[in-house]
């Protein structure tokens, strides 16, 4: 399939050359399995099989983009859609800049991570996966809910600069198993990444889902009073408040559009605490890693902060063109940000339940429906979900109904944090919102903010 | 194409299915353009075409879907195994409410095809709408035309056979100012149905878009140099372009029946209501009056017939502030139906949509509306209010997991005291329970108040689906809100 796909690109990069059209050609190619389970049912086994061609046009200073689902036999279809984009593209207007068509190097293939054996996995695999993850946790009222999505992504470019191909393949598992009591409403949550079959491991959530449902059947939930608690993140809320400085923290097009927290003038400047250390690594292969962007420029790792010291702004092609700045090779589906582990020796919540402590400790592994609140200061919003415990100092555990948080990124990775795991968990990503992108980030498995305020407290779950 | 899939469906349905359809897209095109400070950052289009089979198998679901049509007999062939594993694994056979079978079509309201507006004059207007925000203060403008066409042919195994023609238009201009800190705040126009009873490229009007221009470069001026909202207890008035954001969250989503069966908890969550809440739960003031209105004459919420093939219609869920009804689809009432051990509801509200041919119909918001009531105008409501915060244009949005509390911020407020606006404040925020925050609700404003919201951009589900709806709300206000926190 790949010598037909990187054919197909060249035969219609042929196409555009001999019509003197200037062209840029992105194929997407997914075979996309997700069984979702609800009240303990599969509630939807689904599968997609689909082919995006998106076409971009260029004359001088203008652009135009075409995009299609197609098949990849139908090449009269895609010259079809060559030959629209490239009318549409005459009747555009000029951009203030000129934008970029990258000149590859050479021909670029990379398939490290495809795993045949996990792409294609059986329904009958994926129905014993979730069985054995959720054997005997099911009750009359604890219901079984989840997703186990797995899939394959091909995706190609070519252009008419030269007719080197970039070609990536890759596979992916995505695992969530939630337990929600349907009466009291309670929801506990384990999730699981991989990238290779053999990472697949059912018990390991079986057994942190074991840990976390004991405590929600037998120790007292609460209202917890508003204030300030020392916080204990888990890598679901890390990754999101992560996830959310990608885009208002060191994007260059957002700093540039007034849409982010960091200033031009931060580049060099203490921003968070010095325990934190964020970099995009493509050489982790638990991210999902683009280790060439598709201007063709060679990703290595990039420090964002290095002991709380903002390093450089990333800049994709389009927003570098505009600013006058060089690209940084981000020109890709998602980056493999990589949060450094710190010192502190907790590596499961039950290590983390039994360590010895002055204060009350409140973890949160998951936040719910974040948003921003305010981006130029960095303020997010969002709600605690899926098995927070308040660990009182005394040793006792409460289970806190659901609060809310509205905080600062500057305060959440900044002076406040006491300290990260020297253990360190994948956190899958992956979004299903239109093409398949398996995204993860490796991050420390928990984070220890000290002195944040909860600003709203649920009467009940 | 038709033939092959009725004698399809009779092959699966003959395998034992016992039920089975086909949403076949014989096309669904989209334009997207969006001018950035003048640049026409995007120009695309966009063109897709596939069909999507759902086989229900001893009371589990199967889907799959292709765009490639060569061999439709193996996405028939896919969809029935999916099923046939699905039904190893089940609890509540999967029932569907009775049903007519119809064979109709629908056409959604446009005069002008906007597809067959040359792009040239797509770019002029926008250009024409840069132009009228590129003022001094402004440093952002951004300028959007969002265009889609589609062609939905659903057949069923009940004899079902709708075809539908659908075309949206959306458009937004948004502008974004700094202030002497360096601070950003945002200010947008966002069109909705504006008393156009069609939305075809005739309902981009520029003397509304000019009216609009001038009003939120006035605000965004106010804003820059407003003090901050306060933190304070006070009434909140909300604008309609705030208030169907309220409304699409805290009660549209809530009263999805299939959250309220649990059936979205590994994902976007649950809801506080339960089944014997129907009929009982003062989920409002008597003021409030909430219903799911699919026939509202030219809205995206409303679509002739639903993906299950049953008749749009206009169903009350909130009834004088009692909860009386939900979004639903034919699963889901017979589910809650035989769980509640009653008839909650007598058939399927006709909700279930897909994003796509390749995403499985669920329940999903038509026109969430707010009744207009009887407290007047704005005037007249701000002319009522002590202290208060009247709030505009959503900015961020959050909600808890079973929607039992929220927390918003808006792009505007201004402090009314005494009965009077009085200044503009920055960064307005405000939160509440659901609950709670309903049943304070004092004053809902009349006819005059009463707008329909278009939104095109609505997520649920996994995989997820964005689909476009409709609010009709009128000016509302809630007293004893928390804000500026």
């Amino acid at each position: 399939m790949k010598e037909k796909i990187i054919q197909t690109l060249r035969e219609l990069r042929n196409y555009a050359v001999e019509k003197n059209y200037e062209v840029a050609i992105f194929y997407q190619e997914e075979d996309s399995y997700l069984m979702r389970f609800a009240n303990s049912a599969i509630s939807l086994n689904t599968n997609e099989k689909l082919i995006r061609l998106y076409i971009d046009a260029f004359s001088g200073n203008k652009k135009a983009s075409y995009t299609l689902i197609t098949d990849i036999n139908k090449i009269d279809e895609m010259k079809q859609g060559v030959d629209t984009v490239a009318e549409m593209v005459e009747h555009s207007q000029p951009l203030s800049y000129t934008p970029t068509i990258p000149v590859f190097k050479g021909d670029f293939i990379d398939e490290e991570g495809f795993d045949a054996d996990l792409a294609y996995i059986s329904n009958a695999e994926r129905l014993k996966f979730f069985n054995d993850a959720s054997e005997g946790m099911e009750t009359e009222d604890i219901k079984l809910s989840g997703i186990f999505s797995n899939g394959c992504n091909t995706l190609a470019t070519i252009n008419t600069k030269t007719d080197h191909v970039l070609y990536f393949k890759l596979s992916d598992a995505q695992a969530t198993v939630v337990l929600s009591h349907l009466k009291l409403k309670w929801e506990v949550s384990a999730e699981q990444s991989a990238q290779k079959k053999f990472e697949l491991d059912p018990n390991k959530l079986n057994k942190d889902l074991s840990f976390l449902l004991d405590r929600y059947q037998n120790d007292e939930p609460q209202q917890v009073p508003l204030g300030e608690y020392d916080i204990v993140f888990g890598p679901a809320a890390t990754a999101d408040m992560l996830s959310m400085m990608g885009w208002i923290g060191y994007s260059g097009g957002s700093m540039k559009r007034g849409f982010s927290f960091i200033g031009e003038d931060k580049v060099g400047e203490k921003v968070f605490s010095d325990k934190f250390n964020l970099y995009d690594d493509p050489s982790r292969l638990e991210t999902f890693p683009f280790k060439q962007d598709y201007s063709g420029i060679e990703r290595k790792e990039f420090p964002l902060f290095v002991k709380g010291v903002f390093q450089k702004f990333v800049w994709s092609q389009d927003d570098a063109d505009e600013f006058g700045q060089e690209p940084t090779g981000h020109e890709v589906m998602h980056r493999s940000i990589v949060l450094k582990t710190g010192d502190k020796d907790v590596g499961t919540l039950e290590e983390l339940v039994n360590m010895p402590r002055e204060k009350d400790i409140l973890y949160i592994p998951f936040l719910h429906y974040m948003n921003i609140v305010n981006p130029s200061k960095g303020v997010l919003t969002a709600s605690s979900r899926f098995g927070a415990l308040l660990l009182k100092k005394d040793g006792s555990v409460v289970i806190p109904y659901n609060v809310r948080l509205t905080q600062s990124l500057l305060d959440l990775f900044g002076e406040k944090v006491a300290w990260l795991s020297k253990h360190e968990t994948i956190f899958n990503t992956s979004m299903s919102y239109g093409i398949r992108n398996p995204t993860a980030l490796v991050l420390p498995t928990f984070i220890k903010v000290d002195g944040l305020e909860i600003s709203h407290s649920n009467t009940s779950y | 194409m038709l033939e092959q899939i009725k004698k399809n469906i009779e092959r699966i349905k003959s395998k034992g299915a016992t039920y089975v359809d086909t949403r076949w897209y014989p096309y669904e095109e989209k334009n997207s353009l969006v001018m950035w400070n003048g640049n026409l950052k995007n120009n695309e289009f966009s063109r897709e075409s596939g069909v999507g089979i759902r086989v229900l198998y001893k009371g589990a679901w199967g889907f799959s879907a292709s765009s490639d049509l060569s061999d439709l007999d193996a996405i028939y062939d896919k969809a029935y195994d999916n099923a046939k594993v699905a039904a190893e694994r089940v609890t509540f056979p999967v029932r569907l409410a009775e049903k007519d079978a119809i064979i109709a079509t629908f056409d959604s309201p446009n005069k002008i095809n906007p597809f067959e507006v040359p792009l040239s004059d797509k770019v002029a207007f926008m250009k024409e709408v840069d132009d009228m925000l590129n003022k001094p203060g402004i440093a952002q403008r951004i300028a959007s035309l969002d265009f889609v066409k589609k062609q939905i042919v659903l057949v069923d195994s009940e004899g079902t056979e709708i075809e539908k023609n659908i075309t949206e238009v959306f458009s937004q201009m948004q502008i974004l100012g700094l202030d002497e800190a360096g601070e950003s705040h945002t200010r947008k126009f966002t069109l909705g149905r504006e008393g156009m009873m069609t939305r075809g490229w005739e309902s981009i009007r520029k003397d509304l878009f000019a009216e609009n221009a001038e009003r939120i470069v006035s605000e965004m001026g106010e804003i820059l140099v407003a003090d901050p909202c306060p933190k304070d207890n006070r009434s909140v008035i909300i604008l309609p372009d705030m208030m169907y954001l309220q409304t699409h969250e805290t009660i549209g989503h809530a009263l999805e029946l299939d959250r309220i069966l649990g059936y979205e908890l590994a994902y976007a969550g649950g809801s506080f209501v339960t089944l014997d809440d129907f009929g009982s739960l003062q989920y409002g003031s008597p003021k409030l009056n909430a219903r799911a209105d699919a026939t509202l004459e030219n809205s995206p919420g409303s679509f002739g017939y639903d993906d299950d093939g049953i008749e749009c219609s206009n169903n009350m869920l909130i009834d004088k502030g009692v909860l009386v009804g939900a979004i639903t689809g034919r699963q889901m009432v017979e589910e809650a139906n035989a769980k509640s051990g009653k008839q909650i509801f007598k058939e399927s509200g006709g909700t279930n949509r897909a994003t796509s041919f390749y995403r499985v119909p669920i329940e999903r918001m038509t026109n969430i509306n707010i009744d207009p009531g009887d407290d007047g105008t704005l005037d007249d409501i701000v002319a009522n209010t002590e202290k208060g915060l009247l709030v505009s244009g959503e900015k961020s949005w959050s909600i808890g997991s079973n929607r039992e509390q929220f927390h918003f911020a808006t792009e505007s407020g201004w402090l009314v005291e005494d009965g009077e606006v009085k200044g503009m404040v920055k960064n307005p925020t405000y939160k509440g329970d659901t609950l709670k925050f309903w049943n304070s609700l004092s004053a809902v404003g009349d006819k005059s108040t009463w707008k329909v919201a278009y939104i095109d951009n609505c997520g649920k589900g996994q995989p997820n689906q964005v689909m476009q709806l409709g609010h009709g709300v009128p000016v509302c206000r809630f007293d004893d809100v928390t804000i500026g926190e």
